[in-house]
């Protein structure tokens, strides 16, 4: 309905083509999205709140979070809904501010009584609805990629499903890079908690591997320019680790090829830094040859799956990850499969618990903590996962692209094994 | 966030507890990339274009000193287009605009509660806030047809013969508009959620209903000339249309022909223009990095409108505030140089009005990027203002785009067309200022040295505008 948001076939027209039309009731319900509707015509339907970022400095996130949001929708709808409801998504903008974000926690449960809320990205959002979202007893799906849910941090209402954490991610790096790129690594990373958890996770994760961080160059968030750090960057570096962002990562990405010119060493980096940008800009040819951590692989590749082509169809992104509409809107593809993958685990978990009225919102959080393999499809297009019951957060397959001509050319994707770690908390004992 | 030991020293009431629970205990995982295209704007050469842009205003202000060349440039021709007799439409068209308010407010309260589908926010914001204010600056006081209570008022005084009980006691003079004003500025920049459907729709209505009371009260005329912020701001933007009805004739002028002949004369008038020139630059000063450093937030990690509603108000206050004394003080020291401190009065309220230009620049360059996203979502929102399918304009299936921001050539038209905005609205503001001092004092000279101070100040504010644009932002 907003990015989303005209279908050339709609709703008003369907119910007029078949108020008006010849389609007797027997043909009605065979027609795909009619069986169950039909069957449970006096349903009211699944609401389900959806926390997004649409003003705010996610923003950026919440319209691709949104899309991605709109056309599962469409397709668990066009499924025949959840239970045989139909499923209805009710939008309130956080902002990406924390208060707020507990407002509209609360707005689901008072005001639109919603079944269960979904959706948050941003972690100090996560932080500020969670604790509410446990007062209110109202499931809460987040899709935030943070360490906050594994960590024991928040409650049993609070479950991340749909994306892995960043925990995972950063650790299942390390054998590739000790294996295939150097052991001797150095780390530019941006001087708060984003930065320090790359540093924390990926200084132990080599370390493992035999591996060891030569330095930790630490930039102040407020740098524009970063070629006066780069002599930190010792001669004997097989490997250096980015991970900046922020208005200046382009020039950080333009500084760096000025600074080492033809002859440098292996680079590696999380997309997070060049989320939704496209990788021909200016100053990014620098960029060739190295590597990149990709939560989803944004370039179609070769082996492409039909799951991702089904997904990438649906949401309306072309093979190199940009808008079908605008070749250069580059959609949030390494992130934005969280709601995608989201949504299908609480239809799972919802028709598992048989989800009536909101008495039962607790079965469905059983039974998403019994919830163990996730196997690739349609419904889950970034690869198989397993949920981990006890910490409320799922672990998956990671990708490691190679840039190529201004392309990301998948060269390696890590066993879900890699993405372990262990439990530091287990929800289930916690009561409702 | 990992606050550094300096940040730490900082006044903690600067930090709320929200902020310091949420960002400390594990931090984002996802920071932005982009939200802008404040990603390429560090790679144009924004050095350069200041240095042009700050030089062309700094020139002027040279050339003006020389006789020929000032008087060249500060005749500002005007062409007499056609005579126009009064179309008699402003009830009509108030009705339409009170019509679609009402529908507007009702689909607030009962529509999707996303503000980037519910048409309310985006009328309010985009269409009403970006574009009409900005159509003011081209066409002339559109408000005088579309302003949403002469209509109803002239209804219900023709039905029932009301008369105002009473007159607007002088005393009063703008100060409900600059209230207004200031509250409206709060609301915008500091509020939690000014774009909440539900939320804006009750505001929208209350503040109908209570300008509405207030024209009953006082009177139409002197309501809207003195009380209603919005009216006054439509008005003071409209000056700089080079469209506008003079006598009885519609004339074409170059920008600025009309503020000589702005009719009204108070010095509170000026203090009004002062607040909205002052606010459209702070406005976009609240989201550089230089801002949250002062405020010891994290440029990268932004916790959120909550975490710093009493900083971005006190700040907006101090701004105004600022810009008010250097305004004044380069006023009166430019008339003290001359010997004419006594014209202070006058002179403060004439030349405020000049820099009408500039608040107008501001409010174009600062939204345009937030324009071009947010009129697509009104488009849809228009096509489909319930949420439930319908398409009213055939839109098909219509996906939002912000692929402009994405590559370097139309960021660098984007930032060019406000850097242009920029300086031609300092330009005109100090050709404006000059035709104030020539017609105050008479006197060649005179005119030129009494304008150094304010000349001075306004090549700085080019200054300040331009690395405004360029400036990293991170709120």
């Amino acid at each position: 309905m907003s990015d989303f948001l005209k279908t050339k076939q709609s709703r008003r027209k369907v119910l007029g083509t078949i108020g008006t039309g010849a389609i007797s009731a027997t043909a009605l319900t065979s027609m795909p999205g009619f069986i169950r509707y039909g069957q449970a015509q006096s349903s009211e339907p699944i609401k389900l709140g959806f926390q997004v970022h649409r003003t705010g400095i996610g923003a950026a996130y919440g319209r691709w979070y949104n899309r991605t949001t709109e056309a599962a929708i469409k397709l668990i709808n066009d499924g025949g809904g959840i239970n045989g409801r139909p499923v209805q998504i009710v939008a309130e903008d956080d902002g990406t501010d924390p208060k707020r974000g507990a407002e509209v926690v609360e707005k689901f449960a008072t005001e639109h009584n919603c079944d269960l809320a979904f959706g948050t990205l941003f972690s100090h959002v996560v932080f500020g609805s969670s604790p509410r979202a446990g007062e209110l007893k109202m499931p809460y799906f987040v899709c935030s990629e943070g360490h906050h849910v594994a960590s024991g941090k928040l409650n049993r209402y609070t479950l991340q499903p749909g994306v892995t954490d960043v925990k995972s991610q950063v650790q299942a790096m390390a054998p590739f890079v000790a294996s295939n790129l150097g052991k001797k690594v150095t780390m530019i990373f941006p001087d708060f908690a984003f930065g320090h958890d790359h540093r924390d996770f990926f200084s132990e994760a080599i370390e493992k591997q035999g591996g060891e961080v030569l330095a930790k160059i630490a930039i102040p968030p407020r740098e524009t320019s970063f070629t006066r750090y780069f002599p930190q960057i010792p001669r004997d570096t097989e490997v250096l680790y980015h991970v900046m962002v922020g208005p200046a990562v382009l020039t950080f990405v333009k500084e760096l090829g000025e600074f080492f010119g033809p002859s440098r060493p292996e680079i590696f980096g999380f997309i997070d830094s060049l989320e939704a940008v496209d990788m021909a800009s200016p100053g990014l040819e620098f960029l060739d040859g190295t590597y990149f951590w990709e939560g989803h692989p944004r370039y179609a590749q070769e082996n492409q799956t039909e799951f991702d082509k089904f997904y990438r169809n649906a949401v309306g992104v072309d093979e190199n990850g940009a808008s079908v509409a605008d070749s250069r809107d580059v959609s949030t593809y390494a992130h934005m499969f969280s709601c995608w993958e989201t949504l299908h685990i609480i239809k799972q978990a919802m028709e598992a618990a048989d989800y009536k009225t909101s008495a039962d919102r607790t079965k469905v959080i059983e039974a998403v903590e019994a919830i163990k393999d996730i196997p690739e499809g349609n419904e889950h297009p970034q690869g198989a996962k397993i949920f981990n019951g006890k910490t409320h957060q799922v672990f998956g397959h990671q990708y490691i692209s190679k840039v190529e001509s201004s392309k990301l050319v998948l060269a390696h994707t890590t066993s879900i094994e890699d993405t372990f770690y262990p439990d530091e908390v287990d929800y289930t004992t916690q009561s409702f | 966030m990992s606050l550094s030991i300096l940040k730490l020293c900082r006044p903690r009431f600067l930090v709320p507890l929200i902020g310091i629970s949420a960002l400390t205990s594990a931090g984002n995982e996802i920071v932005l990339a982009h939200a802008s295209n404040q990603t390429f704007v560090p790679l144009l050469p924004t050095d350069l274009y200041i240095f042009a842009g700050v030089a062309a205003v700094a020139l002027t202000v040279i050339l003006l000193a020389f006789r020929q060349i000032g008087d060249l440039l500060t005749v500002l021709p005007v062409i007499t287009v056609m005579p126009v007799a009064n179309f008699g439409v402003s009830l009509v068209s108030s009705l339409v605009s009170f019509a679609l308010l009402a529908l507007l407010v009702y689909a607030g309260a009962t529509g999707s509660q996303d503000p980037l589908v519910n048409p309310l926010p985006l009328y309010i914001w985009t269409v009403l806030w970006i574009g009409l204010v900005t159509l003011h600056a081209v066409f002339g006081n559109l408000w005088h047809w579309f302003n949403p209570w002469t209509g109803v008022y002239s209804v219900l005084q023709r039905l029932t013969n009301w008369e105002p009980p009473l007159k607007l006691p002088e005393a009063i003079n703008y100060w409900p508009a600059i209230f207004g004003l200031f509250a409206f500025a709060i609301f915008m920049l500091a509020s939690l959620a000014p774009e909440d459907p539900s939320n804006l729709a009750i505001i929208v209505a209350y503040y109908w209903l209570f300008h509405f009371i207030a024209m009953m009260i006082f009177g139409r005329e002197d309501w809207l000339r003195y009380g209603e912020c919005f009216s006054i701001l439509m008005r003071c933007f409209a000056q700089i249309a080079p469209f506008g009805v003079s006598q009885g004739y519609l004339k074409l002028g170059v920008p600025g022909w009309k503020l000589n002949e702005f009719n009204v004369r108070a010095v509170m008038a000026g203090v009004f223009v002062i607040i909205v020139f002052a606010s459209s630059s702070f406005d976009g000063l609240n989201e550089t990095f230089w801002w949250l450093e002062i405020l010891g937030i994290n440029p990268l990690e932004f916790p959120g409108r909550s975490a710093i509603f009493w900083q971005t108000t006190a700040g907006l206050l101090f701004f105004n505030i600022l810009i008010f004394i250097i305004f004044s003080l380069c006023v009166y020291a430019g008339l003290h140089i001359v010997g004419r401190s006594d014209l202070f009065k006058n002179a403060f309220f004439r030349l405020a009005i000049c820099v009408i230009p500039i608040a107008v620049a501001y409010h174009f360059a600062h939204f345009l990027p937030t324009f071009l996203v947010n009129i697509q979502y009104a488009l849809a929102a228009t096509s489909d203002p319930w949420a439930n399918g319908s398409d009213f304009l055939s839109l098909g299936t219509f996906y939002v785009s912000t692929g402009f921001f994405n590559t370097l050539e139309s960021v660098r038209w984007i930032f060019l067309t406000q850097t242009t905005a920029i300086v031609l609205g300092h330009l005109f503001s100090i050709l404006s200022a000059h035709n104030v001092a020539l017609e105050t004092l008479k006197n060649h000279r005179d005119a030129v040295i009494s304008q150094l101070p304010l000349a001075t100040f306004m090549i700085a504010y080019t200054f300040f505008g331009l690395w405004l644009l360029a400036a990293p932002r991170g709120a």
